[in-house]
């Protein structure tokens, strides 16, 4: 291995390829990560109060999701979804982006409802109780009591899942949906070269999430600073 | 006859708490009438059933079966024989409770722990809610720890302010749950006293502690409490001067060295 040739070669290719396909991709990437979280926390919210719910066949329906979602290979979801979706939704025909970003959100969603069910369910029952033995209704208690507990237990750890979801976006790559791991393929299939494209896309997915994760570890401590202020 | 129905505040009757079936009996049968301006303590070995007693009286504990008739109304029924829904949240407002471990709210300034329930529950402003919560606080000395939150606060100046909470709905009674139990001992003393001015103001309690001195000097009903049953009742004379049961004589032996 020429490693001064590889080094030129990472630094051409980069300089040449960065705003026709490297810019590009990594909006891709951006987009769906930021679609899954969104979605994937709304989605994963409901699923985590009907696993907190009193009604029992909806508790299993949300056991048996998540259960499902997380006993299965994801690359297998997104297969799935993308071959069925249009089947059973015409208007999604040749919308792979739309699928795949739905296959994603499903995905998400069952692994940030087991985050926001244990954030809540980690605040103190003597909270409840407090705010019951007040008056406070269930209703109310839950929104000013527990949630805004609860809040700060699940934000660090949605923020891991966010950098996750942005490395897991590359298995969309399989269905050539123009994220960063698409333009890899692409710039590979170009210059022929295997390795220099995949070092250069590596550093950029290290270089957002480690960015991430610095950003969210700042917010949490400061999070953490409010309560004691 | 019908006079002492209008004194008594709580009738409990043959109150009941089973667990696992029926194999844990933590109330067997608990009769008893708390009536208005009563202190009464409640002592009894741990696991005896006064902390379920306590907690079955504003329902944090569901009983198995027996009545609580609070203020004429049996709160252990959801429904009322004329066929009206139970309101618990509007009763619970009257009852008052105090906990072992405080149970602040600790994402909220003192301040903001006092006037949640009265804002949310019964309609006050803010400027309304937070007048009766700084002179509650100035009564237990804690004005200008108004603006601090919990985590900053003494587990005594804690346990005032779960006091004053409390009072801030302007309960009929007052539940304490071994309030002194999780303090510091050179903390217990305040605590205590924030209580006996309660009592000497006529507040109604009824108070699960440890603390023998208290109970001699201001309750003025003590229950004996024991597997789950009232074993004796009486005047603090009564109690500690002439125990009747061998069960309060072993206890008593065991907890007044």
């Amino acid at each position: 291995m020429n490693f001064q040739v590889i080094g030129r070669n990472i630094i051409q290719i980069a300089v040449k390829y960065w705003d026709k396909f490297l810019i590009d991709g990594l909006s891709y990437t951006f987009a769906l990560s930021a679609i899954t979280v969104a979605f994937g926390a709304i989605f994963g919210a409901v699923l985590a109060l009907q696993k907190m719910s009193k009604i029992a066949p909806l508790r299993w329906l949300s056991v048996a999701y998540v259960e499902i979602i997380r006993g299965t290979p994801m690359l297998l979801q997104l297969y799935m979804f993308y071959f069925a979706l249009p089947m059973l939704i015409p208007a999604l025909n040749k919308q792979k982006f739309a699928c795949i970003a739905i296959a994603l959100v499903c995905n998400s969603a069952a692994y940030v409802s087991e985050v926001i069910r244990s954030g809540i369910q980690a605040v103190d029952y003597g909270q409840t109780e407090a705010a019951l033995s007040l008056g406070l209704t269930k209703t109310q208690n839950f929104f000013s009591v527990v949630l805004p507990q609860a809040v700060k237990n699940i934000l660090p750890a949605l923020g891991n899942e966010f950098i996750m979801i942005i490395k897991d976006t590359s298995l969309a790559s399989t269905f050539f949906i123009g994220d960063l791991m698409t333009q890899y393929v692409l710039i590979k299939g170009t210059t022929y070269l295997p390795i220099e494209p995949l070092v250069i896309v590596g550093v950029i997915y290290f270089t957002v999430t480690f960015i991430l994760s610095k950003v969210f570890g700042f917010f949490e401590r400061r999070m953490r600073h409010g309560e004691a202020r | 006859m019908e006079k002492q129905d209008n004194e008594s505040l709580i009738s409990v009757r043959e109150l009941k708490k089973y667990f696992n079936d029926g194999e844990i009996k933590a109330l067997d049968g608990i009769t008893v009438d708390i009536n208005k301006g009563d202190v009464m303590v409640v002592i009894g070995p741990s696991g005896g059933g006064k902390s379920t007693f306590l907690r079955s009286l504003n329902l944090l504990e569901v009983p198995t079966s027996g009545q609580i008739i609070f203020e004429g109304v049996d709160i252990t029924k959801k429904k009322s024989d004329d066929g009206k829904k139970l309101d618990l949240p509007l009763h619970r407002r009257k009852i008052g409770m105090v906990f072992q471990h405080f149970n602040l709210f600790p994402h909220k300034t003192i301040l903001q722990n006092m006037t949640l329930a009265p804002m949310k529950t019964k309609g006050l402003s803010q400027a309304e809610a937070e007048e009766k919560a700084l002179a509650l606080l100035e009564r237990v000395g804690l004005k200008d720890r108004a603006d601090a939150y919990p985590s900053q606060l003494s587990g005594g100046q804690k346990q005032r302010v779960a006091i004053v909470r409390a009072l801030a709905m302007e309960p009929d009674v007052m539940l304490f749950d071994e309030p002194t139990s999780a303090l510091d001992p050179e903390m217990v003393g305040e605590v205590l006293a924030v209580m006996k001015e309660l009592a000497k103001s006529g507040m109604t309690m009824v108070v699960v502690t440890h603390e023998m001195g208290f109970a001699k000097e201001v309750g003025n009903r003590i229950l004996f409490i024991s597997e789950g049953k009232i074993v004796e009742e009486g005047t603090p004379d009564q109690i500690f001067n002439d125990p009747q049961s061998p069960r309060l004589q072993d206890f008593l032996s065991k907890v007044l060295i």
